[in-house]
């Protein structure tokens, strides 16, 4: 059933597709009507779910901690200084094996306070084990929803479902909406092996040495990699299922062009117009879209990136000092093929500035202008003159 | 725990995460408790203040469900005239309320007065006595100490006798406090109810004049409750001019009924409650009245609310001020020299005593004086039988006095003192003549911890102010009840202000806020789990009344 939604309802009837039992959240701009939503459905009974109120994020994922630790399928959804908030307890859901959703609205971080959006809160938990979806419109939204559960509870692994902020969260698209039957004959229900159940008590996340730790570490980076295998499997049955293809990553004209560039979030849809609009004018250039930023699809990033002469990554988010951070995953991804392309990082879009067609234009028109990257990560639009006299 | 410990070889044979093999219900979280809360009701600090003992929080708590009867006979326990204190008492229960430390102490007196006048108008009764017992019991004087004991007595089984001096019971009750304080029907009731348990009343039959105490035989015991017979007269120059008069005397008469000539312009002697309602009597019966007291407002005796309606009600008052002397012209009163008087160093009350200032005098034009000085006892004619000491019977706090036989209580032991002191040592002496008239061991009752406001959880309590009581705003110059008491609806607001401290009113909350789920309650009743109480204490914490105490595991 198609919905005119925006971004955060899309989140909301995700969760509904997903038919989650248990959902505790704390509101924050810009991911409030994602919850407000889900409040509704439960009052109304729309959604048979029970909504835990809570005090902050810390205790909203602790909370979904606890319900899927007793074996009922888990949902929350936060932003920025609450998902940096969350962050002890994203750990924990990972060591704990928890296979939880999190819907997280990327917003930047303060000081100083800003609402718009840029990835790195998110980009924050890379190394929690937490796997990372970043989408681009809000039917992706919607539908990563429901495929988050199906690979999270394939390899006990929470993830984090992640959709840029008032470009998706506050803008109304059309949504091909999955009813909650139609869900649950993607994803069926959560029948945990080892659960919370007071008849017969477990110590969960006890004391465990060095003798047994570094094994149970070893178990997440290998159900991480496995999670490369479940998310394309799942991706197949979504588009038999739903008729809606994704992949970890995604080719426009990206194969046998010269210039590749690599984009995530709302920012892939400008790029995919200046794509096109360079193309039809004749010129070598097609884009890798990163869906999946965790676990990183080393393969499929190689594959597509094969023929390019030049990689362009464009970063809505910075590792200060060494630059962005895709742009710093593709590099390390290509080293060990010995491929020796070029892979200029250009940061564009933090703080939710907007990144138009011009905008990657002149990206475009850098990388051209470079034999190599002569610096880790240049800044597009920064307030200089002298960067302005030096370019004219 | 480590000698169990399972040794892997491969990591396939490990759970996904950490997870104990067997099961934990041999770990109950019980065992990591340190300190134990436990229920354990307090004294709420009203019931700690009043004499006579009453469990107020306990007749609010019935109350508060409208259970006004159970209220009412729960305070007979402890106190047969509700009606009469709720009116009287200077309420030392309210001024230890916890609550006048966080905005206004509870109302209780209008609340005791409520219930006292629930049960007049509902004509409750005493039930009979469970048991008979044997013997008699003599009580010398009809007033609240006496009633009381011959009360308490009854109520057990034994016949009793009441020897009254005047021609009705009651005592101060009657012949000391002003209809408009204490309504005649309100006494009335209250003493027919009393009669009703089968007390028998001589009254006009004083002790001592033409009845000897040796005469009264018969009797197992014998409890002395005479309270303070005569005013204490003044010792000046001109003292027995005609209009000058014994305040308890003038009171009598008005009480009585007849009302004794007073002329014009009144002056009254004395800063307690007796010159108070022998000021406020004057003034109703037409006349200017001053009150002349020795030392200031601050010093004087009187309840304060009684000064604060005498004030209101037109009574003139001059501080610092003491007669000296009776000017007479033909044997009248015609003026009043007086001295001014200072404060100097505190006497032995703690009140600060008035001193002479030199050269500091001056006159004061009266028709009448009344002399409210004070009250005596008479105890000549008991010298023979107990140990007397000023003029005082010696008794101990429950009525031993030297003789076995003989029991004392009430203002003729204490000296001037309080209606609700006489219904205290009236009923512990009649614990204790129970006692020993069936060889039984007289235990005083134990107090436990008192609460104070620093032992409660005020987060959870609403600032609300007291009722106030409606007044009569025509009493001024009749003998009408002044106050009115509360309306049932402003009755159950008040209640509703009662903490109900150190005693549990199942309000939940240990119950809500137990992070364990140890806390379990059956009809109103809570109990433990010790099992999974970890002894975080948030139960203690977030109980708003004290009512849990912890202790030490292990001690």
């Amino acid at each position: 059933m198609k919905k005119v939604l925006e971004g955060n309802h899309a989140v909301s009837y995700g969760a509904k597709a997903a038919n989650v039992q248990v959902i505790a959240a704390y509101p924050i701009t810009p991911q409030t009507q994602i919850v407000e939503k889900l409040s509704e459905m439960c009052a109304s009974g729309e959604l048979n779910a029970k909504f835990i109120k809570v005090e902050s994020e810390h205790s909203a994922m602790a909370a979904v901690v606890g319900s899927s630790g007793a074996g009922a399928r888990s949902f929350t959804a936060t932003s920025s200084q609450g998902l940096l908030l969350m962050h002890e307890m994203l750990h924990w859901a990972v060591g704990a094996r928890l296979p939880i959703v999190l819907a997280n609205v990327n917003r930047s971080v303060g000081p100083p306070w800003n609402i718009w959006t840029d990835q790195n809160d998110s980009l924050s938990q890379r190394d929690t084990g937490m796997l990372q979806f970043y989408c681009e419109s809000n039917q992706e939204v919607h539908d990563t929803v429901l495929h988050a559960f199906r690979v999270s509870e394939e390899v006990m692994l929470p993830s984090m479902v992640i959709l840029d902020a008032f470009f998706l969260s506050h803008t109304c698209e059309i949504v091909d909406v999955v009813s909650p039957e139609d869900g649950a004959r993607y994803l069926p229900p959560y029948r945990p092996d080892l659960y919370l159940n007071p008849a017969l008590p477990h110590a969960f996340g006890n004391l465990t040495g060095p003798d047994n730790y570094f094994e149970l570490r070893y178990k997440i980076y290998e159900a991480n990699v496995r999670a490369l295998d479940v998310v394309r499997k799942a991706h197949e049955e979504f588009e038999r299922m739903f008729g809606r293809a994704y992949g970890a990553v995604e080719r426009y004209h990206s194969d046998g062009a010269d210039m590749v560039l690599v984009t995530s979030g709302t920012l892939t849809s400008t790029a995919r117009y200046t794509v096109d609009m360079m193309r039809d004018k004749g010129r070598s250039i097609g884009l890798v879209k990163m869906r999946l930023f965790r676990p990183f699809p080393i393969e499929e990033v190689r594959a597509a990136l094969a023929g390019a002469k030049k990689i362009v990554v464009i970063d809505r988010n910075i590792g200060f000092s060494i630059g962005g951070i895709f742009t710093q995953e593709i590099r390390a991804a290509l080293w060990n093929t010995g491929a020796r392309t070029p892979v200029f990082g250009f940061i564009a879009g933090i703080g939710g500035r907007d990144v138009t067609p011009e905008t990657i234009a002149e990206i475009v028109e850098r990388a051209d202008a470079l034999d190599e990257p002569g610096e880790e990560a240049y800044w597009i639009g920064v307030k200089d003159e002298r960067l302005h006299s030096a370019r004219r | 725990m480590s000698e169990n410990k399972k040794i892997f070889k491969d990591q396939r044979d490990m759970p996904l995460a950490a997870v104990s093999e067997g099961d934990m219900l041999w770990n109950k979280s019980g065992s990591w408790r340190n300190v134990r809360p436990y229920y354990d009701n307090k004294t709420s600090p009203c019931i700690a203040g009043c004499t006579a003992g009453e469990d107020i929080q306990g007749y609010i708590a019935l109350a508060k469900q409208g259970r006004y009867e159970e209220a009412v006979r729960l305070i007979w326990q402890r106190n047969p005239f509700p009606a009469i204190c709720g009116r009287v008492c200077y309420h030392p229960c309210m001024s230890n309320c916890a609550r006048k430390d966080y905005d206004e102490a509870l109302f209780i007196p209008a609340i005791e007065r409520f219930l006292g006048d629930f049960a007049i108008e509902n004509r409750l009764g005493e039930d009979a006595p469970a048991a008979r017992q044997p013997h008699a019991v003599a009580v010398i004087g009809g007033g609240p100490s006496g009633l009381t004991c011959a009360y308490f007595l009854a109520k057990r089984g034994y016949r009793v006798t009441i020897f009254e001096k005047r021609d009705k019971l009651g005592g101060v009750l009657r012949y000391g406090i002003p209809d408009y304080r204490l309504p005649k029907r309100v006494l009335d009731a209250e003493l027919e109810r009393l009669l009703g348990l089968g007390i028998e009343a001589r009254t006009g039959a004083a002790i001592g004049s033409g009845l000897a105490i040796e005469q009264l035989g018969g009797y197992a015991a014998y409890f002395l409750g005479l309270g303070l017979q005569r005013s204490r007269t003044l010792d000046i120059a001109g003292e027995d001019a005609e209009g000058v008069m014994p305040g308890l005397e003038y009171l009598a008469s008005v009480n009585d009924g007849a009302g004794m000539e007073i002329g014009k312009k009144v002056v009254v002697i004395g800063g307690g409650n007796t010159a108070m309602d022998v000021a406020r009597c004057a003034l109703r019966a037409g006349s200017e009245v001053t009150v002349l007291y020795r030392r200031t407002e601050n010093e004087m005796p009187a309840i304060r609310d009684e000064v604060r309606e005498a004030k209101e009600e037109g009574v003139q008052f001059r501080f610092l001020a003491a007669p000296a002397e009776i000017v007479k012209q033909r044997g009248r009163l015609r003026e009043i020299k007086c001295q001014e008087m200072e404060l100097g160093e505190p006497d032995e009350s703690g009140r600060r005593k008035p001193v002479p200032k030199p050269g500091a005098v001056f006159t004061v034009k009266a028709d009448t004086m009344l002399v409210a000085a004070g009250e005596l006892p008479d105890t000549k004619i008991f010298e023979p039988l107990v140990d007397v000491k000023y003029g005082l019977i010696v008794a101990d706090d429950f009525g031993r006095t030297s003789n076995k036989r003989f029991y004392a209580g009430g203002d003729i032991v204490t000296g001037a003192a309080t209606v609700v002191d006489a219904v205290a040592r009236g009923r512990s002496a009649a614990d204790l003549i129970h006692a020993e008239l069936t060889g039984g061991v007289f235990k005083p009752g134990e107090q436990k911890k008192v609460v104070s406001i620093a032992d409660l959880n005020t987060a959870y309590f609403i600032h609300r102010m007291r009722a106030k009581m409606p007044r009569n705003g025509e009493a001024r110059r009749s003998f009408d009840e002044v106050n009115r008491g509360l309306s049932e609806a402003r009755l159950r607001e008040e209640l509703g202000r009662c903490f109900s401290c150190g005693v549990c009113n199942a309000c939940d909350n240990c119950w809500v806020f137990c992070p364990d789920v140890a806390i379990s309650r059956e009809n109103g009743v809570y109990s433990i789990n010790y099992d999974h109480c970890k002894g975080c204490l948030i139960c203690v914490e977030e109980f708003p009344r004290a009512s849990l105490s912890t202790e030490k595991e292990g001690k």
